[in-house]
C-alpha cells in the first residue's frame, strides 16, 4: 500500500522516542522517601521462621552502593506459593506493578523464561559459577540460557527418632545412606511391640492434594525406575505408561498402611512436622529447613539421613524481569551476583537454608564464615549476654558425620527435578489430581481404589492431553 | 449502549475492496501498485458475513474498485437504509495529510499531485460525517490499509455536539502512522485473512472478542508492517465494557481447516519428527525456510520451545472468604472447560482464587491501591491481602459502592462492576433439629428469631461470624441493628465465646468440636453452605435446617473486573480473557457448578439453580428481603466496632539476645508487630513491653500504655533494640495478665495479649512456672495470642499451645501465615483506623 507522502510521522515517531526515554527508569516514588534509584525485589514471605537474613543480605548490599548507589528493596509477598506465583505472572505479564527481581521457585523457571517474563542472563550475575552445585545451577536453565542464579536450595531429608530404634532394639540406631524402604518396613512390628508412649506408624509425609503430594509421587516415581523423567529438556512428554505403572506401585507401597500414619494424606508440611515432633511416628521426611526444630526438640535422639532412593530438588532461583530496563537490569545483575555469592551462601547456610555452592559445605564440624550478615557472622561479639545469635543446630552428629557436608550436600547434588516445563502448573495439578484415586475418598464399589495400572493409565492419558509431544 | 444484538434489524454491511487501481507506478501521480489481495479480502468477507447469519442475504454489499462517486453513494445509501447495524469495511491504499491529522482513503482513480491535492480520494472525516448522521443503531467501521490507526484520532477530534460519533466504533489494521504491505496475490492480507478466520469459527462472535482474537492470532504470526515493526491491529476504544458490545457473526460452529497453522503445523509435525537429531537449529532453520516458501505467513508461531501452546494469561481472583471455596470450584472447571481451551489444546488462562478480609478489601481497594501496586515498608496489601486482583467477586454489588464511596482523588485500580450479581444466596439462621419449633421458617425479622430460640426451652446459642470478614455476617448484623437497635443490646443476644469465626464455614466447622455446642447451637451462615458442605466433620455435625429472616439481604456474589493503572501490557488480552471466564461463569456451565455449590438464581423466584424441589431443610422460592445497602452496611460496620468499645492490647516483645536474627525488617519482632497497628484506631489503648532479664523486672516499657498516634507507635518500634540478656518468658506473662485484669476489671472492653518470641527461653517456660501462667491465664478473662518465630512450636503440649488454649487465644508458629493472622487477632480487638 502506498508509501505516505510526507514526513509528517518522523516528528510523531521522534516525539514518541522521547516519551518512551522519560519513563523507564523514573518510576514514580512515593513522596517522603529518598531519591535512590530503586531495585524491587519481590520474594514469597518466608515462613521458615528465618526472615532476617535475605533483609540482611539486601541490607548489606545497599551499604555497599553507598548513599548515592542503587537501593534494593524487599517486598514482601504472600506466603502461600499459589499466591505468589499469581501475583508474579499476573504482574509481569500486565504491568500492575513493577518488580526488578524475582525469587521463583525452582519449578517456575521454565515457565516465565517461555512467556518471556524474565531475562537471560550473562556471566555477570553469578560469581564463579563452577562453585555451584551442578544439580542445583541447572535449575536456572531453560532453552539451553541461564534465567536465573540459584539462591537457596531444598531437597527431601529422612527425619527419625533413634530413642524409638533403641526402645525397638533396631539391629541400627544410626542409619547411613544405604537406608532402604524394606529396611523401613521391617520396623513395624518392633515398634509396635516397643510399648512406645504416643507411637503410632513408621512414618508420615506431605500427601495433601498440593504440591507436596507430586514431590513425595516423584521421588516415588524416581526411585522406582531409573532415569525417570515426565518431560525431556523441550518440555516434550516422554514418560511411558509402563514407568508410571512401576511409580504407582512404588508409591502405594511407601504410603501403604499400617507404615504410614492415618490422615496423612491429608498432611501438608506443617501437620506432617507436627505429628512426628508429638512422637506418633519414627520417621518424617521433610526439608532441611525443620532441622535446628527438630534437633531443639529432641537432641541427639534425632537422627537425620538422606532419603531412601531418590529426593526432590526444591528452593528458589533470583531473576532479572524483562520489563525493567536496560540499566536497572544491569544493577539487578550485579545485586544477584552478591546476594547468591560465597559469603552470602555460606550466611544463608548459617541460618539454615540449603546453600547452593559447594564452597559453602566445605569445613565440616564448624560453622562457615558469614560476612555480610553480622547476625549470623561468628563470634561472641553479637550476643554475650549467653544465648547464641542465632540458633544454628550442630553440624556434627553424634556418629561424628557432619550435617551438611554428609547428608545435605550429596542429597542436594543427587537430588532429582520435578517435570521441567513452562506447563508446571497443569502438570502438578493433573498429578495431584489423578492421585486423588490413591488418597481422596474411595470411589469404587464398596470402598475400593483402582489398581496401579489403572491409575497409571488414567494419569498417562491426562499428562498426554496437556503436554506436548 | 449496552450489547447490540443485531440479528432481526435492518442491517448493511458495505465491502470496498479497491484492488484496482486506474493510476500506478511508474506513472508520478499513481499509486504504489495494484493490490490483488484486496480482491480475496473482497470474497471471503463477504462470504463469512454470508455464514455469520447476522446479515440477511441482500444485507451485505461488496464494491469492488468503485470510484468516489459510486463509493459515496453506496455509502450514503446503506446509511438511510440500515436500522440496526452498519458495517463498513475498507481495504485499499491509502495516505495521510501533511499535518497526519486526515487519512485519505484511495479510490480506483486516486492521484496524487504535489502540494496536497489528492483527486480520487475520499477522506475518513467525511466518511465519518456520513456515518453519524446514518439511522443505524451502531456502526462498526472496519480499515485494512496504511495508516488505519490515524483514524482513532480523527475519531477524537470529530466535531460532535450531540454526542452521536460514540455509535461508531472502529476496528483498524494497524497502528498509527505505519503503511502495511501489499500481501500475497493469492490470499487475503493477513489482518482480513485473520479476521475472517474468527468470524469463521462460528458461534456468537462479538466485537471485543473478534478485535482480541485477531489481535492474538497476528502478534502469534508475527505479522510486519513497514519498518520491520509488527503490524498490531487497533480498536476503539478498548478496553472494552462487556455491556457495550455489537454481535458481528453467529454462524454455525464448523470445523474447518485452519488456513494459516493447519498446513505448516502438519508439515512442521513430520519435520519435527525427521530432523529430531539435528537440534534446535537445524529446525529453526527449516522452519524459516517453510516461511519462505508458504509466502512468509503464519509459521513462526510454531517455533515455541514447547510446542504450539502460548503461556497462559494468568487471572487473580479475590473473594469473599465464605465464596471461596465456590469460587475456586468454578474457576477449576472454568480451566479444564472447552470455552478455555484453544483449537490447538492450549489453556487460555489460568485463574488462581484466594480471598481476605472483606472490610480489609473494601478498604484497600478504596484508600490503599497506590500501596497495593507499589507495596511500602509499613504498608503492604500485596502481602498482607493477596495479588492485586483481576476480578473481584464480593459477597455483595454494595461492596463496590462502599469502595467507590470511600475512594480518595488518585486511586490506581478501577472497578468495572456487572449491573447485576450472577447468583444469589440468602443469609439464615440455620437451626439444629430440635430448635426448629421454636422459630417459623420465614416471615419473621432476624430479631423476633432471636429472642424466639432466646424462649425456646434449653440454652440456645445464636452464633455468627465476624463481621468485618465476611459479608453474610456483615448483612446478618445490618438484620440485627435494624430499626434503631441499640448495638451493643443487639449483640447480648449472639453467644461470644472468644473470638468471632472469620468466616461461615469455619463456624460451621468448628461448632461441632463440642457436640452439646453443636445441638443447640443455631448459626447464620449463607444458605448454600447448608448444601455445598464445609469439607469437615462431616458426619459428625448437628443436621440443621434453614430458617429465613425476612429484613436480611442475601448473599449477591457480582463479577467486578479490576484493572490497574499501568496494567496495559496485555490489556486487550487479559480483557477479553476476563470476559470468556465471566460468559462462562454467568452462562450454563458457570450456573451448573454454582448450582451444585448450593446456589439460587439471580432473579426471579430465586429457586436453586440445580434441583428441581428444594432438598430437606431448605425451601423451594425464597422472597429475597432487599438488597444490601452500602450505608448501612458501613454503619453497621462501624457500630460493630464500637458495640463493645474501643479495645485494650498490651504486646509482650521477646527482647533477648537470641531475637538478634529475627530482628530486622518487616519480618523481625518489632516489624511483625507494626503490622498490626492497622487494626488499632485512635481510642484504642495499647503498650509494647520489652521482655528482657531474669532479676527483678523483667520487663521494660517500649510503649507506654495508653491512646496513640499510629506514628508515635512506630518510632517506638523502630527504637527497639535487642537487649544482652536472657529473658523470663513466665514472670512477664503473669505480670502482663494481673495489668490487663486490673485494667478490664469495670468495663467489658475487649481486650489481648500478644506475645512475641523465638522460643528460646521456653526452657524457663516449663513445670510450675508454666503452670502458673496458665492457671492465671485461665481467670484473667484475657485472650492471649503467642507467636513464635520458628516451627513447631504451637504443635501439641508446646507451653504456647497450652496458655493460648487456657486464655482463649490463639498460638501462631512459624508454619502459619503468621503475620495476617496476628493482625486478623489485633484488628478484632481494636476499633482500627478512621
Amino acid at each position: 500500500m502506498a508509501r505516505r507522502l510526507t514526513a509528517a510521522a518522523l516528528t510523531l515517531l521522534s516525539l514518541l522516542t522521547f516519551t518512551a526515554c522519560t519513563d523507564g527508569d523514573a518510576q514514580q516514588q512515593p513522596t517522603g522517601t529518598d531519591p535512590s534509584p530503586r531495585i524491587v525485589v519481590a520474594s514469597g514471605q518466608d515462613v521458615t521462621g528465618k526472615n532476617g537474613i535475605r533483609q540482611q543480605l539486601i541490607d548489606a548490599w545497599n551499604a555497599k552502593e553507598g548513599e548515592h548507589g542503587y537501593r534494593a528493596r524487599l517486598v514482601e509477598l504472600p506466603g502461600s506459593a499459589d499466591q505468589q506465583r499469581s501475583q508474579l505472572l499476573g504482574a509481569l505479564q500486565s504491568g500492575s506493578a513493577e518488580y526488578d527481581v524475582v525469587n521463583l521457585d525452582v519449578t517456575w523457571i521454565p515457565e516465565f523464561a517461555d512467556a518471556g517474563l524474565i531475562r537471560s542472563l550473562s556471566d555477570t550475575a553469578v560469581k564463579d559459577p563452577e562453585d555451584l552445585i551442578k544439580s542445583v545451577d541447572s535449575t536456572s536453565y531453560w532453552d539451553g540460557k541461564r534465567y536465573a542464579v540459584p539462591f537457596n536450595s531444598d531437597a527431601g531429608l529422612l527425619y527419625y527418632r533413634k530413642d524409638h530404634l533403641v526402645k525397638a532394639s533396631a539391629s541400627r540406631t544410626d542409619l547411613g545412606e544405604d537406608v532402604s524402604w524394606d529396611e523401613l518396613r521391617e520396623l513395624l512390628g518392633p515398634l509396635d511391640d516397643a510399648g512406645i508412649k504416643d507411637y503410632e506408624a513408621i512414618w508420615t509425609t506431605q500427601l495433601a492434594p498440593y504440591e507436596g503430594r507430586t514431590v513425595n509421587a516423584i521421588e516415588a516415581f524416581a526411585s522406582a525406575v531409573p532415569g525417570f523423567r515426565i518431560t525431556d529438556d523441550d518440555g516434550q512428554y516422554v514418560a511411558t505408561e509402563e514407568q508410571l505403572t512401576a511409580g504407582v506401585s512404588e508409591l502405594r507401597e511407601r504410603t501403604a498402611s499400617p507404615y504410614t500414619l492415618d490422615g496423612t494424606s491429608e498432611f501438608r508440611e506443617a501437620e506432617s512436622l507436627s505429628a512426628f515432633a508429638e512422637g506418633r511416628t519414627t520417621f518424617l521426611r521433610h526439608w532441611p529447613y525443620v532441622y535446628p526444630t527438630l534437633h531443639e526438640t529432641f537432641g541427639d535422639s534425632l537422627g537425620v539421613a538422606r532419603l531412601p532412593g531418590k529426593s526432590v530438588l526444591g528452593g528458589q532461583n533470583l531473576a532479572v524481569t524483562s520489563s525493567t530496563s536496560e540499566q536497572r537490569a544491569a544493577k539487578a545483575a550485579e545485586l544477584i551476583a552478591f546476594l547468591t555469592d560465597p559469603d552470602s551462601e555460606r550466611c544463608l547456610l548459617r541460618a539454615g537454608f540449603a546453600a547452593t555452592r559447594t564452597s559453602a559445605y566445605q569445613q565440616p564440624g564448624t560453622a562457615p564464615e558469614c560476612g555480610h550478615a553480622p547476625a549470623y557472622a561468628e563470634g561472641p561479639s553479637a550476643s554475650p549476654g549467653g544465648e547464641s545469635t542465632a540458633r544454628l543446630a550442630p553440624d556434627r552428629m553424634a556418629d561424628g558425620t557432619s550435617y551438611s557436608r554428609d547428608i545435605l550436600l550429596p542429597a542436594l547434588s543427587e537430588a532429582v527435578h520435578r517435570p521441567r516445563t513452562p506447563l508446571y502448573g497443569a502438570v502438578t495439578h493433573t498429578i495431584t489430581t489423578e492421585l486423588d484415586a490413591l488418597y481422596g475418598p474411595p470411589k469404587g464399589p464398596g470402598g475400593s481404589r483402582p489398581g496401579d495400572a489403572e491409575v497409571a493409565k488414567s494419569l498417562d492419558e491426562a499428562l498426554k492431553e496437556i503436554l506436548p509431544g | 449502549m449496552s450489547r447490540f444484538d443485531p440479528r432481526g434489524e435492518v442491517n448493511r454491511a458495505l465491502l470496498v475492496g479497491v484492488s484496482e487501481y486506474d493510476h500506478t507506478a511508474p506513472d508520478p501521480q499513481g499509486v504504489t501498485g495494484q493490490l490483488p489481495a484486496v480482491r480475496h479480502n473482497r470474497r471471503t468477507l463477504e462470504d463469512a458475513l454470508h455464514r455469520g447469519n447476522v446479515f440477511g442475504a441482500h444485507e451485505v454489499r461488496a464494491l469492488a474498485s468503485p470510484t468516489p462517486d459510486e463509493f459515496t453513494g453506496a455509502l450514503r445509501r446503506a446509511c438511510q437504509d440500515a436500522r440496526g447495524l452498519l458495517l463498513l469495511y475498507f481495504a485499499g491504499h491509502a495516505v495521510t495529510s501533511t499535518s497526519g491529522n486526515e487519512l485519505h482513503l484511495q479510490l480506483r482513480t486516486a492521484r496524487v499531485l504535489t502540494g496536497d491535492g489528492l483527486p480520487g480520494s475520499v477522506s475518513f472525516s467525511e466518511v465519518l460525517g456520513e456515518l453519524v448522521e446514518s439511522r443505524a443503531q451502531q456502526v462498526v467501521v472496519i480499515l485494512d490499509c496504511c495508516y488505519a490507526g490515524n483514524a482513532a484520532e480523527i475519531w477524537h477530534r470529530f466535531d460532535d455536539p450531540k454526542r452521536k460519533k460514540h455509535k461508531v466504533l472502529l476496528l483498524m489494521s494497524v497502528q498509527p502512522n505505519r503503511c502495511i504491505l501489499g500481501g500475497d496475490a493469492d490470499a487475503p492480507t493477513p489482518f482480513t485473512r485473520e479476521l475472517v478466520h474468527v468470524l469463521d469459527e462460528g458461534g456468537e462472535v462479538w466485537l471485543s472478542e473478534l478485535y482480541a482474537a485477531v489481535k492474538q492470532r497476528m502478534a502469534e504470526a508475527k505479522y510486519k508492517a513497514e519498518d520491520d515493526d509488527s503490524q498490531r491491529p487497533q480498536a476503539l476504544a478498548p478496553p472494552w465494557d462487556p455491556d457495550t458490545d455489537v454481535l458481528l457473526a453467529a454462524g454455525p460452529v464448523i470445523d474447518h481447516p485452519d488456513p494459516r497453522v493447519g498446513l505448516p503445523q502438519r508439515m512442521l509435525h513430520r519435520a519435527r519428527k525427521a530432523l529430531e537429531r539435528l537440534g534446535r537449529t537445524g529446525l529453526a532453520m527449516l522452519l524459516a525456510l517453510l516461511a519462505t516458501g508458504a509466502g512468509g505467513y503464519g509459521v513462526l508461531v510454531l517455533t515455541g520451545d514447547s510446542g504450539p501452546c502460548a503461556p497462559a494469561l494468568e487471572l487473580r481472583l479475590l473473594t469473599d472468604p465464605d465464596l471461596e471455596q465456590a469460587m475456586r470450584a468454578a474457576a477449576d472447571a472454568y480451566v479444564a472447560s472447552d470455552a478455555n481451551t484453544t483449537k490447538n489444546g492450549c489453556r487460555r488462562s489460568g485463574v488462581t482464587v484466594y480471598s481476605a478480609g472483606a472490610a480489609s478489601v473494601v478498604t484497600a481497594l478504596g484508600k490503599r491501591t497506590d500501596a497495593w501496586q507499589q507495596p511500602r515498608d509499613d504498608d503492604n496489601p500485596q502481602r498482607d491481602i493477596g495479588p492485586q486482583p483481576d476480578v473481584w467477586i464480593p459477597g455483595t454489588g454494595a461492596d463496590v459502592r462502599r469502595v467507590v464511596a470511600a475512594q480518595e482523588d488518585r486511586f490506581f485500580a478501577r472497578l468495572y462492576p456487572d449491573t447485576g450479581p450472577f447468583a444469589y444466596s440468602p443469609v439464615v439462621l440455620a437451626v439444629p433439629e430440635g430448635l426448629d419449633d421454636a422459630v417459623k421458617p420465614t416471615g419473621q425479622s432476624l430479631s423476633q428469631l432471636v429472642t424466639g430460640l432466646e424462649q425456646a426451652p434449653g440454652e440456645a446459642e445464636v452464633h455468627r461470624p465476624d463481621p468485618e470478614f465476611a459479608d453474610a455476617a456483615l448483612l446478618a448484623t445490618t438484620g440485627l441493628y435494624r430499626g434503631g437497635a441499640d448495638a451493643s443490646g443487639a449483640e447480648q443476644h449472639l453467644t461470644r465465646s472468644g473470638r468471632p469465626e472469620p468466616s461461615a464455614a469455619r463456624l460451621l466447622c468448628t461448632l461441632p468440636d463440642a457436640d452439646a455446642v453443636d445441638d443447640r447451637s443455631a448459626a447464620l451462615v449463607p444458605e448454600f453452605l447448608l448444601r455445598s458442605g464445609v469439607g469437615c466433620h462431616p458426619a459428625t455435625r448437628a443436621p440443621r435446617s434453614a430458617v429465613y429472616p425476612d429484613d436480611v439481604p442475601g448473599l449477591e456474589p457480582t463479577f467486578v473486573r479490576v484493572r490497574w493503572e499501568d496494567g496495559e501490557r496485555d490489556a486487550d488480552a487479559r480483557d477479553a480473557e476476563v470476559d470468556r471466564f465471566r460468559s462462562w461463569l454467568t452462562g450454563d456451565e458457570g450456573r451448573g457448578v454454582l448450582g451444585e455449590q448450593g446456589f439460587r438464581s439471580a432473579h426471579g423466584e430465586r429457586r436453586l439453580l440445580a434441583a428441581k424441589s428444594a432438598p430437606e431443610g431448605l425451601i423451594d422460592e425464597v422472597r429475597p428481603a432487599g438488597s444490601a445497602d452500602p450505608a448501612e452496611m458501613d454503619e453497621a460496620l462501624e457500630r460493630y466496632g464500637n458495640a463493645h468499645g474501643p479495645g485494650r492490647v498490651l504486646f509482650l516483645l521477646d527482647s533477648s539476645g537470641s531475637m538478634a536474627g529475627l530482628w530486622d525488617g518487616p519480618s523481625g519482632g518489632p516489624g511483625i508487630l507494626k503490622q498490626t497497628l492497622t487494626g488499632l484506631g485512635g481510642e484504642d489503648e495499647y503498650g509494647v513491653w520489652a521482655v528482657h532479664g531474669l532479676k527483678g523486672r523483667t520487663h521494660t516499657d517500649l510503649l507506654g500504655f495508653g491512646t496513640h498516634a499510629r506514628r508515635e507507635a512506630e518510632q517506638a518500634l523502630d527504637a527497639a533494640r535487642v537487649r544482652d540478656a536472657e529473658a523470663d518468658p513466665s514472670a512477664a506473662l503473669r505480670d502482663a495478665l494481673a495489668f490487663m485484669r486490673e485494667r478490664g476489671a469495670d468495663d467489658e472492653r475487649p481486650q489481648l495479649i500478644v506475645y512475641l518470641t523465638d522460643g528460646e527461653d521456653d526452657n524457663r517456660l516449663t513445670g510450675d512456672a508454666l503452670e502458673r501462667v496458665i492457671d492465671r491465664a485461665r481467670t484473667a478473662g484475657v485472650p492471649m495470642t503467642m507467636v513464635t518465630l520458628k516451627n513447631g512450636a504451637c504443635d501439641r503440649d508446646r507451653p504456647g499451645t497450652r496458655i493460648a488454649e487456657a486464655g482463649r487465644g490463639r498460638c501462631l508458629d512459624a508454619g502459619d501465615d503468621l503475620v495476617p493472622a496476628l493482625r486478623d487477632e489485633v484488628a478484632r480487638t481494636g476499633t482500627g483506623e478512621e
